[in-house]
């Protein structure tokens, strides 16, 4: 022990290893419940975050007077929040729920009303020729337009859903589920190898979510033209 | 043999004027246009860019109003009413998330063809233009001269006894061009819907029309009214004959006094 470095301050990968081993029943049933949360948060996040967007973008007056609104749900720190949402709604899923829907639908909803904003203008002209009606424009030109803006929206909430949600759980002292709760446990008791083998679980879960949203977009989204292939393969 | 159920109706422009303000002035972009297309009549409309013939086409389309004037199809006051129309515009205007006959099927039910009807006509149509095979492609992997055939085929096959085409094949090489008018003639006389046509080459107006407005610059007005004589179904060498030759030549000397005219 060259720099005497004890276990407490930063355990060696191999403990951590073994520690997750050790504990990987337990860590199962957290990391599947954390998995749940953030799916279910993201997913209902999403859904506000679209309802918000094309509320906002079918009615003009509502953009101007509620985006500050939308901006504001930003800036109280969910420190401050989740504690009155227990207060308010008990220690269930309620309060996490919130929480999640709050932290995703706000990149969903503002990358959508950018989406829906910028759909070609001569698509726009032909609905218009045509005499199609608003409700068509939203379905046939402005919501397939934005969701490649949707998308990148998704991203950034699949990127901050699972940590959002490892918050919630640490807040949410009652329920006694999730990695956050472990983490929590782990934490008061100087168990500095379980902490690690939650944050490679939390990293894990969330380049998962990540993925799952590239998967995603390229499923849904098949009408651009993939890249060509590179002329180096063509000439070998 | 189209979609639609009846052969054309009477479009009738009486008088319209446009101004749009631009700063603290007024440009006047229309001055009292007037104009007929019969029911089953193929009408051109040529002037130099700028003339304001698309602001006259939304007009037609009912998307923007005239300062003055009216718009009658079969001689009913159809001013600022839309959905009366079959539009084809210069770009081929392909929605790129849909498939090549889901861009025609949706088209179709929008302007009130049933779903199932939209659907067989799309597939049948596709196959009769020889375009069976990209049915089920998206727009991006299509040519130029292909995706304006599908919108043509589009514009046709809506339930709408007026088509107005904005100037369609200007973005295409001149051979693909000479190519489309053949194309796009032999549709529509098998047809012969009424068509309102902007472009500003003569060649394509006299070979396509029966009769020709020519359009002077900003403020547009109808300088002359030219009928075209030639018979129909129209000869692919129509543009050789002398009359051709003399037609083209009145247009030009048209357009170009229009021009110093203004200067």
């Amino acid at each position: 022990m060259a720099f005497a470095i004890e276990e407490y301050t930063l355990p060696a990968p191999s403990d951590i290893a073994v520690k997750m081993y050790e504990d990987s029943a337990v860590l199962w049933t957290h990391v599947r419940a954390t998995f749940g949360l953030a799916l279910v948060g993201l997913a209902l996040g999403t859904a506000v975050g679209i309802a918000v967007a094309v509320l906002l973008h079918i009615v003009p007056p509502f953009k101007t007077a509620l985006s500050p609104l939308l901006v504001l749900s930003q800036n109280v720190p969910l420190i401050a929040l989740g504690p009155l949402l227990i207060i308010w709604f008990g220690f269930g899923t309620t309060p996490k729920l919130i929480l999640l829907v709050l932290v995703c639908f706000f990149p969903v909803a503002l990358s959508i009303l950018v989406g829906l904003g910028q759909a070609e203008p001569h698509l726009r002209e032909y609905l218009g020729m045509i005499g199609a009606s608003r409700w068509e424009r939203l379905k046939r030109l402005e919501f397939p337009a934005s969701l490649t803006y949707l998308f990148s929206g998704l991203r950034i909430a699949a990127t901050y859903v699972v940590s959002s949600a490892i918050v919630a759980e640490w807040l949410g002292a009652g329920a006694n589920t999730g990695i956050g709760f472990y983490l929590k446990l782990k934490f008061s008791g100087f168990q500095q190898a379980a902490v690690f083998g939650s944050i490679v679980c939390i990293v894990v879960m969330s380049l998962l979510f990540f993925y799952m949203v590239v998967l995603a977009e390229r499923l849904v989204i098949r009408w651009r033209p993939r890249p060509e292939p590179e002329w180096k393969e063509a000439s070998s | 043999m189209s979609g639609s159920d009846n052969r054309g109706s009477e479009l009738e422009l009486r008088g319209i004027s446009k101004s749009y303000r631009r700063g603290r002035d007024r440009t006047l972009v229309l001055n009292d246009v007037s104009l007929t297309v019969r029911a089953g009549e193929f009408v051109s409309l040529i002037g130099p860019s700028g003339s304001g013939k698309s602001t006259l086409f939304r007009m037609v389309g009912g998307v923007e109003k005239p300062d003055q004037g009216r718009v009658l199809i079969d001689g009913e006051d159809r001013t600022g009413h839309k959905g009366l129309i079959s539009y084809m515009p210069q770009q081929a205007a392909l929605f790129p998330w849909l498939k090549v006959e889901d861009n025609i099927r949706f088209a179709l039910v929008s302007t009130g063809t049933p779903k199932r009807e939209a659907k067989e006509q799309a597939a049948q149509w596709l196959e009769r233009i020889q375009l069976g095979h990209v049915a089920k492609e998206y727009p991006h992997v299509l040519s130029g001269g292909m995706q304006q055939r599908i919108s043509f085929l589009r514009a046709l096959l809506m339930r709408r006894s007026v088509m107005c085409l904005d100037e369609p094949f200007a973005a295409l090489d001149a051979l693909t061009r000479a190519d489309m008018q053949r194309w796009l003639l032999e549709l529509w006389e098998a047809d012969r819907r009424s068509v309102l046509f902007v472009t500003h080459s003569i060649e394509e107006a006299l070979v396509l029309s029966d009769r020709i407005y020519v359009l002077s610059p900003a403020p547009a007005t109808v300088l002359r009214e030219l009928v075209v004589p030639f018979e129909r179904p129209r000869r692919a060498d129509v543009w050789t004959s002398t009359e051709f030759v003399e037609l083209k030549q009145e247009v030009l000397r048209l357009l170009e006094a229009g021009h110093s005219g203004t200067v």
